[in-house]
This record gives structure tokens, C-alpha cells and sequence, in this order.
């Protein structure tokens, strides 16, 4: 059953697509607003979505508005921030039962989308700025956050590596910004640049349900028309340069296992090609780097690879013991070597397809992902259906897939490493 | 073959109940309109079955920590291939998980979904184990362990479970240690999966886009009849207290992390699920978002929004946990022992009970959309002998004396374990 698609105008720089598919039994409504990163914002930007989820005007603490959410079948109302290349995505997500699940037939659906709304455009303001104590608390959060990054070793090394693969481009930037910028936010000028943002950024809405509504609309679009819109244009990514030389950086942790994230970067502008290259190369369970990197020899316990298309980078990220490192790095440049020289059979590549169509033909199942997946689509200016793409996956050939990896280059290896480790 | 339809009238929901001839429960849901399915073959084989005899071996053994997730990963290997590369040819996304219960083999799909089944229950059925092969899993997994030990949400969770429990496995970490995976040889894998693999052991699920002939065609085609070997688990007897009331370790985090427990005694079948909805009641009322404490805690700065709360529960245990994230997490102990002994006087609050209850009913609504929830669902009803909407009728039907009953029973504050991840302090090098 395919999802029904629509995507209208409500406002200068302001769009309303429904996804429509009769058996959601939820509602889901997400707000994006893209923004170029830039590292003077990224922290303050970060922080306001979580400002905004946690009370409003209306409903002026967490306290009330989750006694609200839960009366309403427990909506959910969450802020969320992410990256997509050289720009920033700050949500709001919103989602709650089908009014025909509840014990009395309630609307409950155009309840949620009003505080929603007024979530994101009359929020608790005292004097010039954000309520005080709320935001304190929230920006101590953001601080919280940023300094928990080293938590998660895997993710961390992620990070450190990305500002090395990016050096000087946007997309080095950390989705919540840094410490020194965070510190200085204050409720007064994180509530100037919500404003800045509610006037100037790109916002694309999302809804997903099992039928059309026009009263989520009408709640969405007046709330729209209250602000005086200057929308400044398009968001875009660029295609990450090559660095001259292969950038190496090694750095030193107290971690028991090792982390090394390889970038190669491309400027193949195929990107479904680039997927099928990777997914034989390292995105899946029987691809080349998880058979050989980690079955066959045992190097890591994790090995895999990701596309970036928005920057034209591949990664290749892996968890590895310290005495392994160089055989692991040199292991990953064999089965890229063997990608080039067309040493992979069709087989390999026609099940690395049926993976990927597989994926693909699932998207339409999850509100979420139906959701995301359009997004991503109208961020490079497409609007296709998980349809289309299948069908020119069908037409990818044995050769495109060895251009497409000799189109990479390495660019950066990037090593997070105990500290007893290092020699 | 006994064959059911299970309805509920509250959702309109329906799915098929068999009980193959093999001694094989089938749960089969259709969702009309999905593209995707997802398929669970699982034996009730978890970390915590060290302990167990069988008719052919009448007398007690004990095996090596971490055999049962060993025994998954070795599973997955045929005699002559991987598994991977037979779902390869089926477009399958395929996986398997060992908890402290349960192990489970899976695939989501969206074409092929027969060819799928069939890989899923012949290689399960299937084991192949040589010396050499297990000698070679031994890289991935200490591998694996390695990773986890530097995982602080894992290592603060597994802290606390060595702190409440004195001898019941579920304090051992599922993938076992470095040294109890060395003991494992073939003869022992090959005696527990005749042990567990048995079909009167084991569940079937599936959800999504379906047709129930066809799976059971496939099921009997394939599921192959053996003796009921009659498995019996034991394990030694647990006190009511705690073993060690704090456990602290240091890890390169920034800020400390906590898990609060409160130990109770475990039920079984029907009865623990009812004691893990009444407690999910509990928790919600005495600490959730909306509740007093927690924004008095968040207000001041003790607590995040990172802190929650769960029922952890499974054969032979039952904890409530609180964890989160606060520069002072012992703090945080003595204010939720003293908000539970205000609670216990002065009562709940009465008026959350009836929106703590829409809340949780929704969620259980919201899962109904998700191929993989529902099957999940029903292999968790299979294996506990219940039926897959025991859980959305037990919250529909939850009064507030039972919730309030509950909180006497199971929040003894006598009987608590906090687990705390100190950051390292570098300037101390």
C-alpha cells in the first residue's frame, strides 16, 4: 500500500507535506527548521529545540504540559537537533494515538497539534528572554551533553575524526556546538536568535497519518502567519575538498579497545552508485570488510562503512585491539583495492541490492522513516519516492561500481587509543 | 495440531495461536497493508541457565558464564557457510540477540519471506561445532567483552546487579569474561543446545505481511521431531537482601552516573507480569516527568533529564532501577527512600493514576504499528505462556489499590543497591 504524498506551501520558505497511509493507528507531526551551521551558532541553535519541547506559554512548565501529553493517550512532544552535511536540522517531533483508539472518541490529534504550535511559536518568555530557571536548567543540559560526549568512545571518535575529515568546512562543526560557545548563551540572546531562526530558516513540516487533516494544517499555517517572515534562502552542502596530503591523527584515551575511523573522499555524483558500492564494500553483514576484516581474520569487533552523499564522503569505522591497528588499516585498503580491480563477484552485488531494496521497500512502514526519508529528499531538492530509487538501483552495472570506487581517495585516518598505548 | 485465533475486542487486533505437533508454539500475526515482516525463532536460553540437568544427564551440571551467547554466535556458522551470506540471496536483514532469558534468532524482510523462514528454522536446527571453530570465536568475542568493559550505561547497570545478587547468575555479564569463555569446547556447546534447542523449549513469531498456510506448510516441512529431553533449570538459592549496598567504579566519563535498585521477591508466569505493569504504576507515579519529586530533583540540579526508571525482572529476579546522571547520585538515593516513605504514609496521588494509565495504554497502541513490536510481543507472551494482549488488558483493567499495594511489596528500602561511574579525576595522575 503506498503512502500517499502531498506537499503544499504555507509560507514564505514554509512547507506542509502529509504522508498519508490508511493503517497508521498514530498521528506524527515533525517541524524542521534548517539553518547553515556555523560554529558562533551551533551551541545556541542546539540548545533551543529543548527549550521549546519542555513548556510554552500555555503550558508554562514540564510539569503541566507532560500532565497534558499524558491525558492525551501520552502524545509525545520532543526536540531534537542533527546534522545533515553542512547545515543543521533543529525538530520538533509530535505524535499520539488515532482519535479512534481512545476510550471516548477524542480529538486528540488537533489538541497535540495546538500545543505543538504553541510550543514552537509562544513559548515562555519572561522580559527579553526565555523563562530563566527552565533555561538554566536546560542550557546546564546542553553543558552536560557536550561534556558527556567521551562517554560513547565510539561516538566520540567519530566526532574528533569528523573535525579532521572536514577541517575548515561546516560540516567539522559538532551538532551541539562547543563548551566556550555553549557557556556564554544566555536566556536573553538564545531567545534573539529563536526569533532570528522562526524568521529566517527554511522550515519544512512533516505529517504521517492514516488520513489527511486539514485542521493540523489550518493549526499549523495561522500559527505560521504570526511571524513576520524574511526566509534567507537555500540550505546546501559542498562536496568535501581532498586534503593535499593524508591527514593522520592519532590521540589517546582511557579505553580498552581502540577506535579508527577512515574517511575516503569522493566526488562521484552518482549517489545511488555510491551506495551499492558501499554496501558491497562494507555496509552489510556478507560485505567485504565484515567477511574479511572481522570474520575471516578476526582484526575487529566492528567494521563497517557509511556513505555520506550530502559531502561525498566514505567512512570506515572500526573497533580494534591497539596491536592490530596497522594490520587493520592495511586490511581495509586491500578490500577497497579489490573493490577497484572489480575482484567481487555478481552475486556480491546483486545481494548487497536485494539489501538495500530491501531496505527501501520498508521505509514506507514507519512513520519516522516514511518522514525522514522525504526530508532527506527535499533537502537535495528531490521529492522520489524509496519506488523510484529501486528502479535506478535496478540499472547500476558491474563497471559502474568500480568507477565508483576508484573514484575514492583516502583523506584522513583518525585513531582513538588507550593511553597506555601509545608508543 | 491445535490452532486458535487470539482476538481482542478493545484493539479489533487479531493473530493465530498454534501449537505444533513438534511441541513448537507458533504465534502468526498478519498486518494487513505492511510491506515488511519479522520473523523471531527463540529458545528460552539466556545468560543466567548455568544450571541444569536433562534425562540423559540426571544429574546437575554447571557450565562456563557466557555459553549461551558463545552458542549464538557459533549458530550462526553452518558447516559450510555463514548464515549471512544464505540470507544474502533473500534481501533479508537478519540478526540474533542472546539476553539474560532468551535467545533469539531474527530477519525483517520484505520479499522472499518464505525463502527467509526457511533459513531461519533449518539453520537453528541445525548446529555445526568443531574445535577449531570455537577456538576461532574466542577473538570476536573477547573483542567484544573488551568493547563493553569501556560502555559506562553498560558497566553501572552490571555493577548494580553484582551488588543486589549474591549467587544468582543474573549479576554475570551475558557475553561472560575472558577467562569463562576459554572453557567453553564443543562437547559443552553441543550439550547445551540439545539441552535448550528442543522445540518444547522454543517459540515462533512472526508479523507483518504474511499468510499463515504458508508458514505453517513451511513448519512442517521443516521442524524436525525429536525427544522431549526434559529440561530442568535450577539455580541456588537467592536471600531477600542486598549483597553490597554501594558499588563504585572509575571510568573516563564527565559526569557521574547512578543506578538505583530496589530488590524484591520474583513471581512467575501471569503474576509477574501483573507485579512488572502494578510496579511500571508505581514508578511512573512516584518519579516520572510529571511527578513532584522529579521536578523538585531536576529544579535544584540533582537530577537530568536523562533520569528514568525501569522493572527489570526475568526467572528468579525482579528490581525496580532508577538511573540517570547527577553530580551527586547518593543524593539522589536518600531523597527517593525518603519520597517512598512519605508515599507508603501518606499514599499515592491518586488523580496521575487515571493519566498515568491512558499514557501507558497509548504506548501499547503506538506498538501495534511496528511489525517488529508485535512479534516481539508475542514471543515474550510465548515464552511466558500468556497471551500477546494479557499486557494491554492487565494495564487497561489496573485499579489504583492494586498499584498502591504494590508499592508496599516491592519498594523495601532495606533492600538497595546504588551503583556509581565516578569520572576519573586526571589531575590525580
Amino acid at each position: 500500500m503506498a503512502v500517499i504524498y502531498n506537499r503544499e506551501k504555507i509560507g514564505e520558505g514554509i512547507n506542509f507535506t502529509s504522508l498519508i497511509n490508511k493503517r497508521q493507528k498514530t498521528n506524527t507531526i515533525m517541524i524542521h527548521l534548517l539553518t547553515p551551521l556555523s560554529s558562533e551558532t551551533a551551541s545556541v541553535n542546539a540548545l533551543i529545540p529543548y527549550v521549546l519541547c519542555g513548556s510554552s506559554r500555555e503550558y508554562p512548565t514540564i510539569t503541566i504540559l507532560n500532565k497534558k501529553l499524558s491525558e492525551l493517550y501520552g502524545a509525545v512532544i520532543k526536540g531534537s537537533v542533527s546534522k545533515m552535511g553542512d547545515s543543521q536540522a533543529l525538530s520538533l517531533m509530535a505524535g499520539c494515538i488515532n482519535n479512534r483508539y481512545t476510550f471516548n472518541n477524542e480529538k486528540i490529534t488537533e489538541e497535540m497539534t495546538k500545543i505543538l504550535a504553541g510550543c514552537l511559536v509562544d513559548p515562555n518568555i519572561s522580559g527579553n528572554g526565555f523563562e530563566s530557571k527552565d533555561f538554566e536548567l536546560k542550557k546546564q543540559e546542553l553543558l552536560d551533553d557536550i561534556d558527556a560526549e567521551i562517554n560513547d568512545k565510539r561516538a566520540y571518535a567519530f566526532k574528533r575524526a569528523n573535525m579532521n575529515i572536514f577541517r575548515n568546512e561546516p560540516a567539522s562543526i559538532s551538532i551541539k556546538g562547543d563548551r566556550e560557545h555553549a557557556e556564554n548563551i544566555t536566556a536573553v540572546s538564545a531567545y534573539e536568535q529563536y526569533k532570528e531562526l522562526l524568521k529566517t530558516s527554511q522550515i519544512e513540516i512533516f505529517f504521517v497519518g492514516a488520513e489527511y487533516s486539514n485542521s493540523c494544517k489550518d493549526i499549523l499555517s495561522e500559527a505560521f502567519a504570526k511571524i513576520d517572515r524574511s526566509y534567507s534562502g537555500d540550505n546546501h552542502s559542498d562536496i568535501s575538498p581532498l586534503k593535499d596530503e593524508i591527514c593522520r591523527v592519532t590521540e589517546a584515551h582511557d579505553v580498552a579497545q581502540s577506535k579508527m575511523v577512515m574517511a575516503f573522499k569522493t566526488d562521484h555524483n552518482n549517489i545511488i552508485t555510491m551506495k551499492l558500492m558501499n554496501a558491497v564494500f562494507g555496509a552489510t553483514p556478507i560485505s567485504k570488510l565484515f567477511m574479511n576484516v572481522r570474520e575471516k581474520l578476526s582484526l575487529c569487533y566492528y567494521c563497517s562503512s557509511g556513505f555520506n552523499e550530502k559531502k561525498g564522503v566514505l567512512y570506515v569505522d572500526s573497533g580494534v585491539e591497539h596491536s592490530n591497528i596497522e594490520k587493520a588499516e592495511n586490511e581495509i585498503i586491500n578490500q577497497l583495492e579489490a573493490m577497484k580491480n572489480g575482484d567481487f563477484s555478481d552475486e556480491e552485488i546483486e545481494n548487497a541490492r536485494l539489501a538495500i531494496i530491501n531496505s527501501w521497500k520498508g521505509v514506507g512502514d514507519g512513520a519516522r522513516s516514511i518522514a525522514d526519508w522525504y526530508f532527506n529528499q527535499c533537502y537535495s531538492g528531490r521529492s522520489d519516492p524509496p519506488e523510484k530509487n529501486i528502479e535506478n538501483i535496478m540499472k547500476v552495472t558491474r563497471n559502474d561500481i568500480i568507477e565508483a570506487a576508484k573514484s575514492l581517495r583516502l583523506d584522513t585516518v583518525y585513531v582513538l587509543t588507550g593511553k597506555g598505548d601509545t608508543e | 495440531m491445535e490452532k486458535k485465533i487470539v482476538r481482542n475486542e478493545r484493539t479489533g487486533e487479531q493473530y493465530t495461536y498454534v501449537k505444533h505437533p513438534t511441541g513448537l508454539d507458533i504465534f502468526i500475526w498478519k498486518m494487513e497493508g505492511y510491506s515488511t515482516t519479522h520473523a523471531l525463532f527463540g529458545t528460552k536460553y539466556g545468560s543466567i541457565n548455568t544450571k541444569f540437568r536433562t534425562n540423559n544427564e540426571p544429574d546437575f551440571i554447571t557450565v562456563p558464564n557466557g555459553i549461551a551467547h558463545y552458542l549464538e554466535h557459533k549458530l550462526f556458522e553452518n558447516e559450510d557457510c555463514d548464515v549471512f551470506s544464505l540470507y544474502a540471496k533473500t534481501g533479508a536483514s537478519a540478526n540474533a540477540y542472546t539476553s539474560f532469558d532468551k535467545t533469539c534468532y531474527l530477519f525483517s524482510c520484505t520479499d522472499n519471506v518464505y525463502d527467509s523462514l526457511e533459513i531461519l528454522l533449518s539453520f537453528v536446527q541445525d548446529p555445526y561445532f568443531t574445535e577449531e571453530t570455537v577456538r576461532k570465536e574466542q577473538g570476536i568475542i573477547g573483542q567484544e567483552i573488551r568493547m563493553y568493559d569501556d560502555n559506562a550505561g553498560w558497566r553501572v547497570f552490571f555493577n548494580m546487579l553484582q551488588g543486589m545478587y549474591h549467587e544468582h547468575p543474573v549479576k554475570i555479564d551475558i557475553a561472560g569474561t575472558v577467562e569463562s569463555i576459554a572453557q567453553i569446547n564443543a562437547d559443552l556447546l553441543y550439550k547445551c543446545y540439545y539441552a535448550f534447542y528442543n522445540l518444547n523449549n522454543m517459540v515462533l513469531s512472526i508479523a507483518g505481511n504474511v499468510d499463515e498456510d504458508k508458514v505453517l506448510e513451511l513448519c512442517d516441512k521443516l521442524l524436525k521431531n525429536n525427544d522431549n529431553p526434559g529440561l530442568e533449570t535450577a539455580f541456588e538459592p537467592e536471600p531477600d537482601t542486598v549483597c553490597q549496598q554501594e558499588v563504585v567504579q572509575k571510568l573516563e566519563i564527565a559526569i557521574p552516573m547512578f543506578n538505583i535498585g530496589f530488590k524484591a521477591k520474583p513471581e512467575s508466569g501471569r503474576e509477574a507480569v501483573r507485579a512488572e505493569i502494578e510496579t511500571n504504576f508505581v514508578l511512573s507515579l512516584l518519579a516520572d516527568e510529571s511527578s513532584v519529586f522529579y521536578k523538585k530533583l531536576y529544579d535544584e540540579g540533582i537530577i537530568n533529564s536523562s533520569f528514568s526508571s525501569e522493572v527489570f525482572r526475568g526467572d528468579g529476579y525482579f528490581c525496580s532501577i532508577f538511573g540517570g546522571e547527577s553530580r551527586d547520585p547518593r543524593l539522589v538515593k536518600d531523597k527517593l527512600i525518603e519520597e517512598i516513605q512519605r508515599c507508603k504514609k501518606e499514599g499515592l496521588d491518586k488523580e496521575r493514576f487515571d493519566i498515568i494509565k491512558k499514557s501507558y495504554y497509548g504506548a501499547l497502541i503506538r506498538d501495534l504499528n511496528d511489525a517488529e513490536a508485535i512479534a516481539t510481543t508475542m514471543i515474550n507472551a510465548g515464552m511466558e505462556k500468556i497471551s500477546a494482549f494479557d499486557v494491554i488488558e492487565t494495564v487497561a483493567n489496573v485499579t489504583f489499590e492494586d498499584v498502591s499495594k504494590r508499592l508496599e511489596k516491592q519498594f523495601n528500602t532495606e533492600n538497595v543497591t546504588i551503583s556509581i561511574i565516578e569520572p576519573i579525576d586526571n589531575k590525580e595522575e
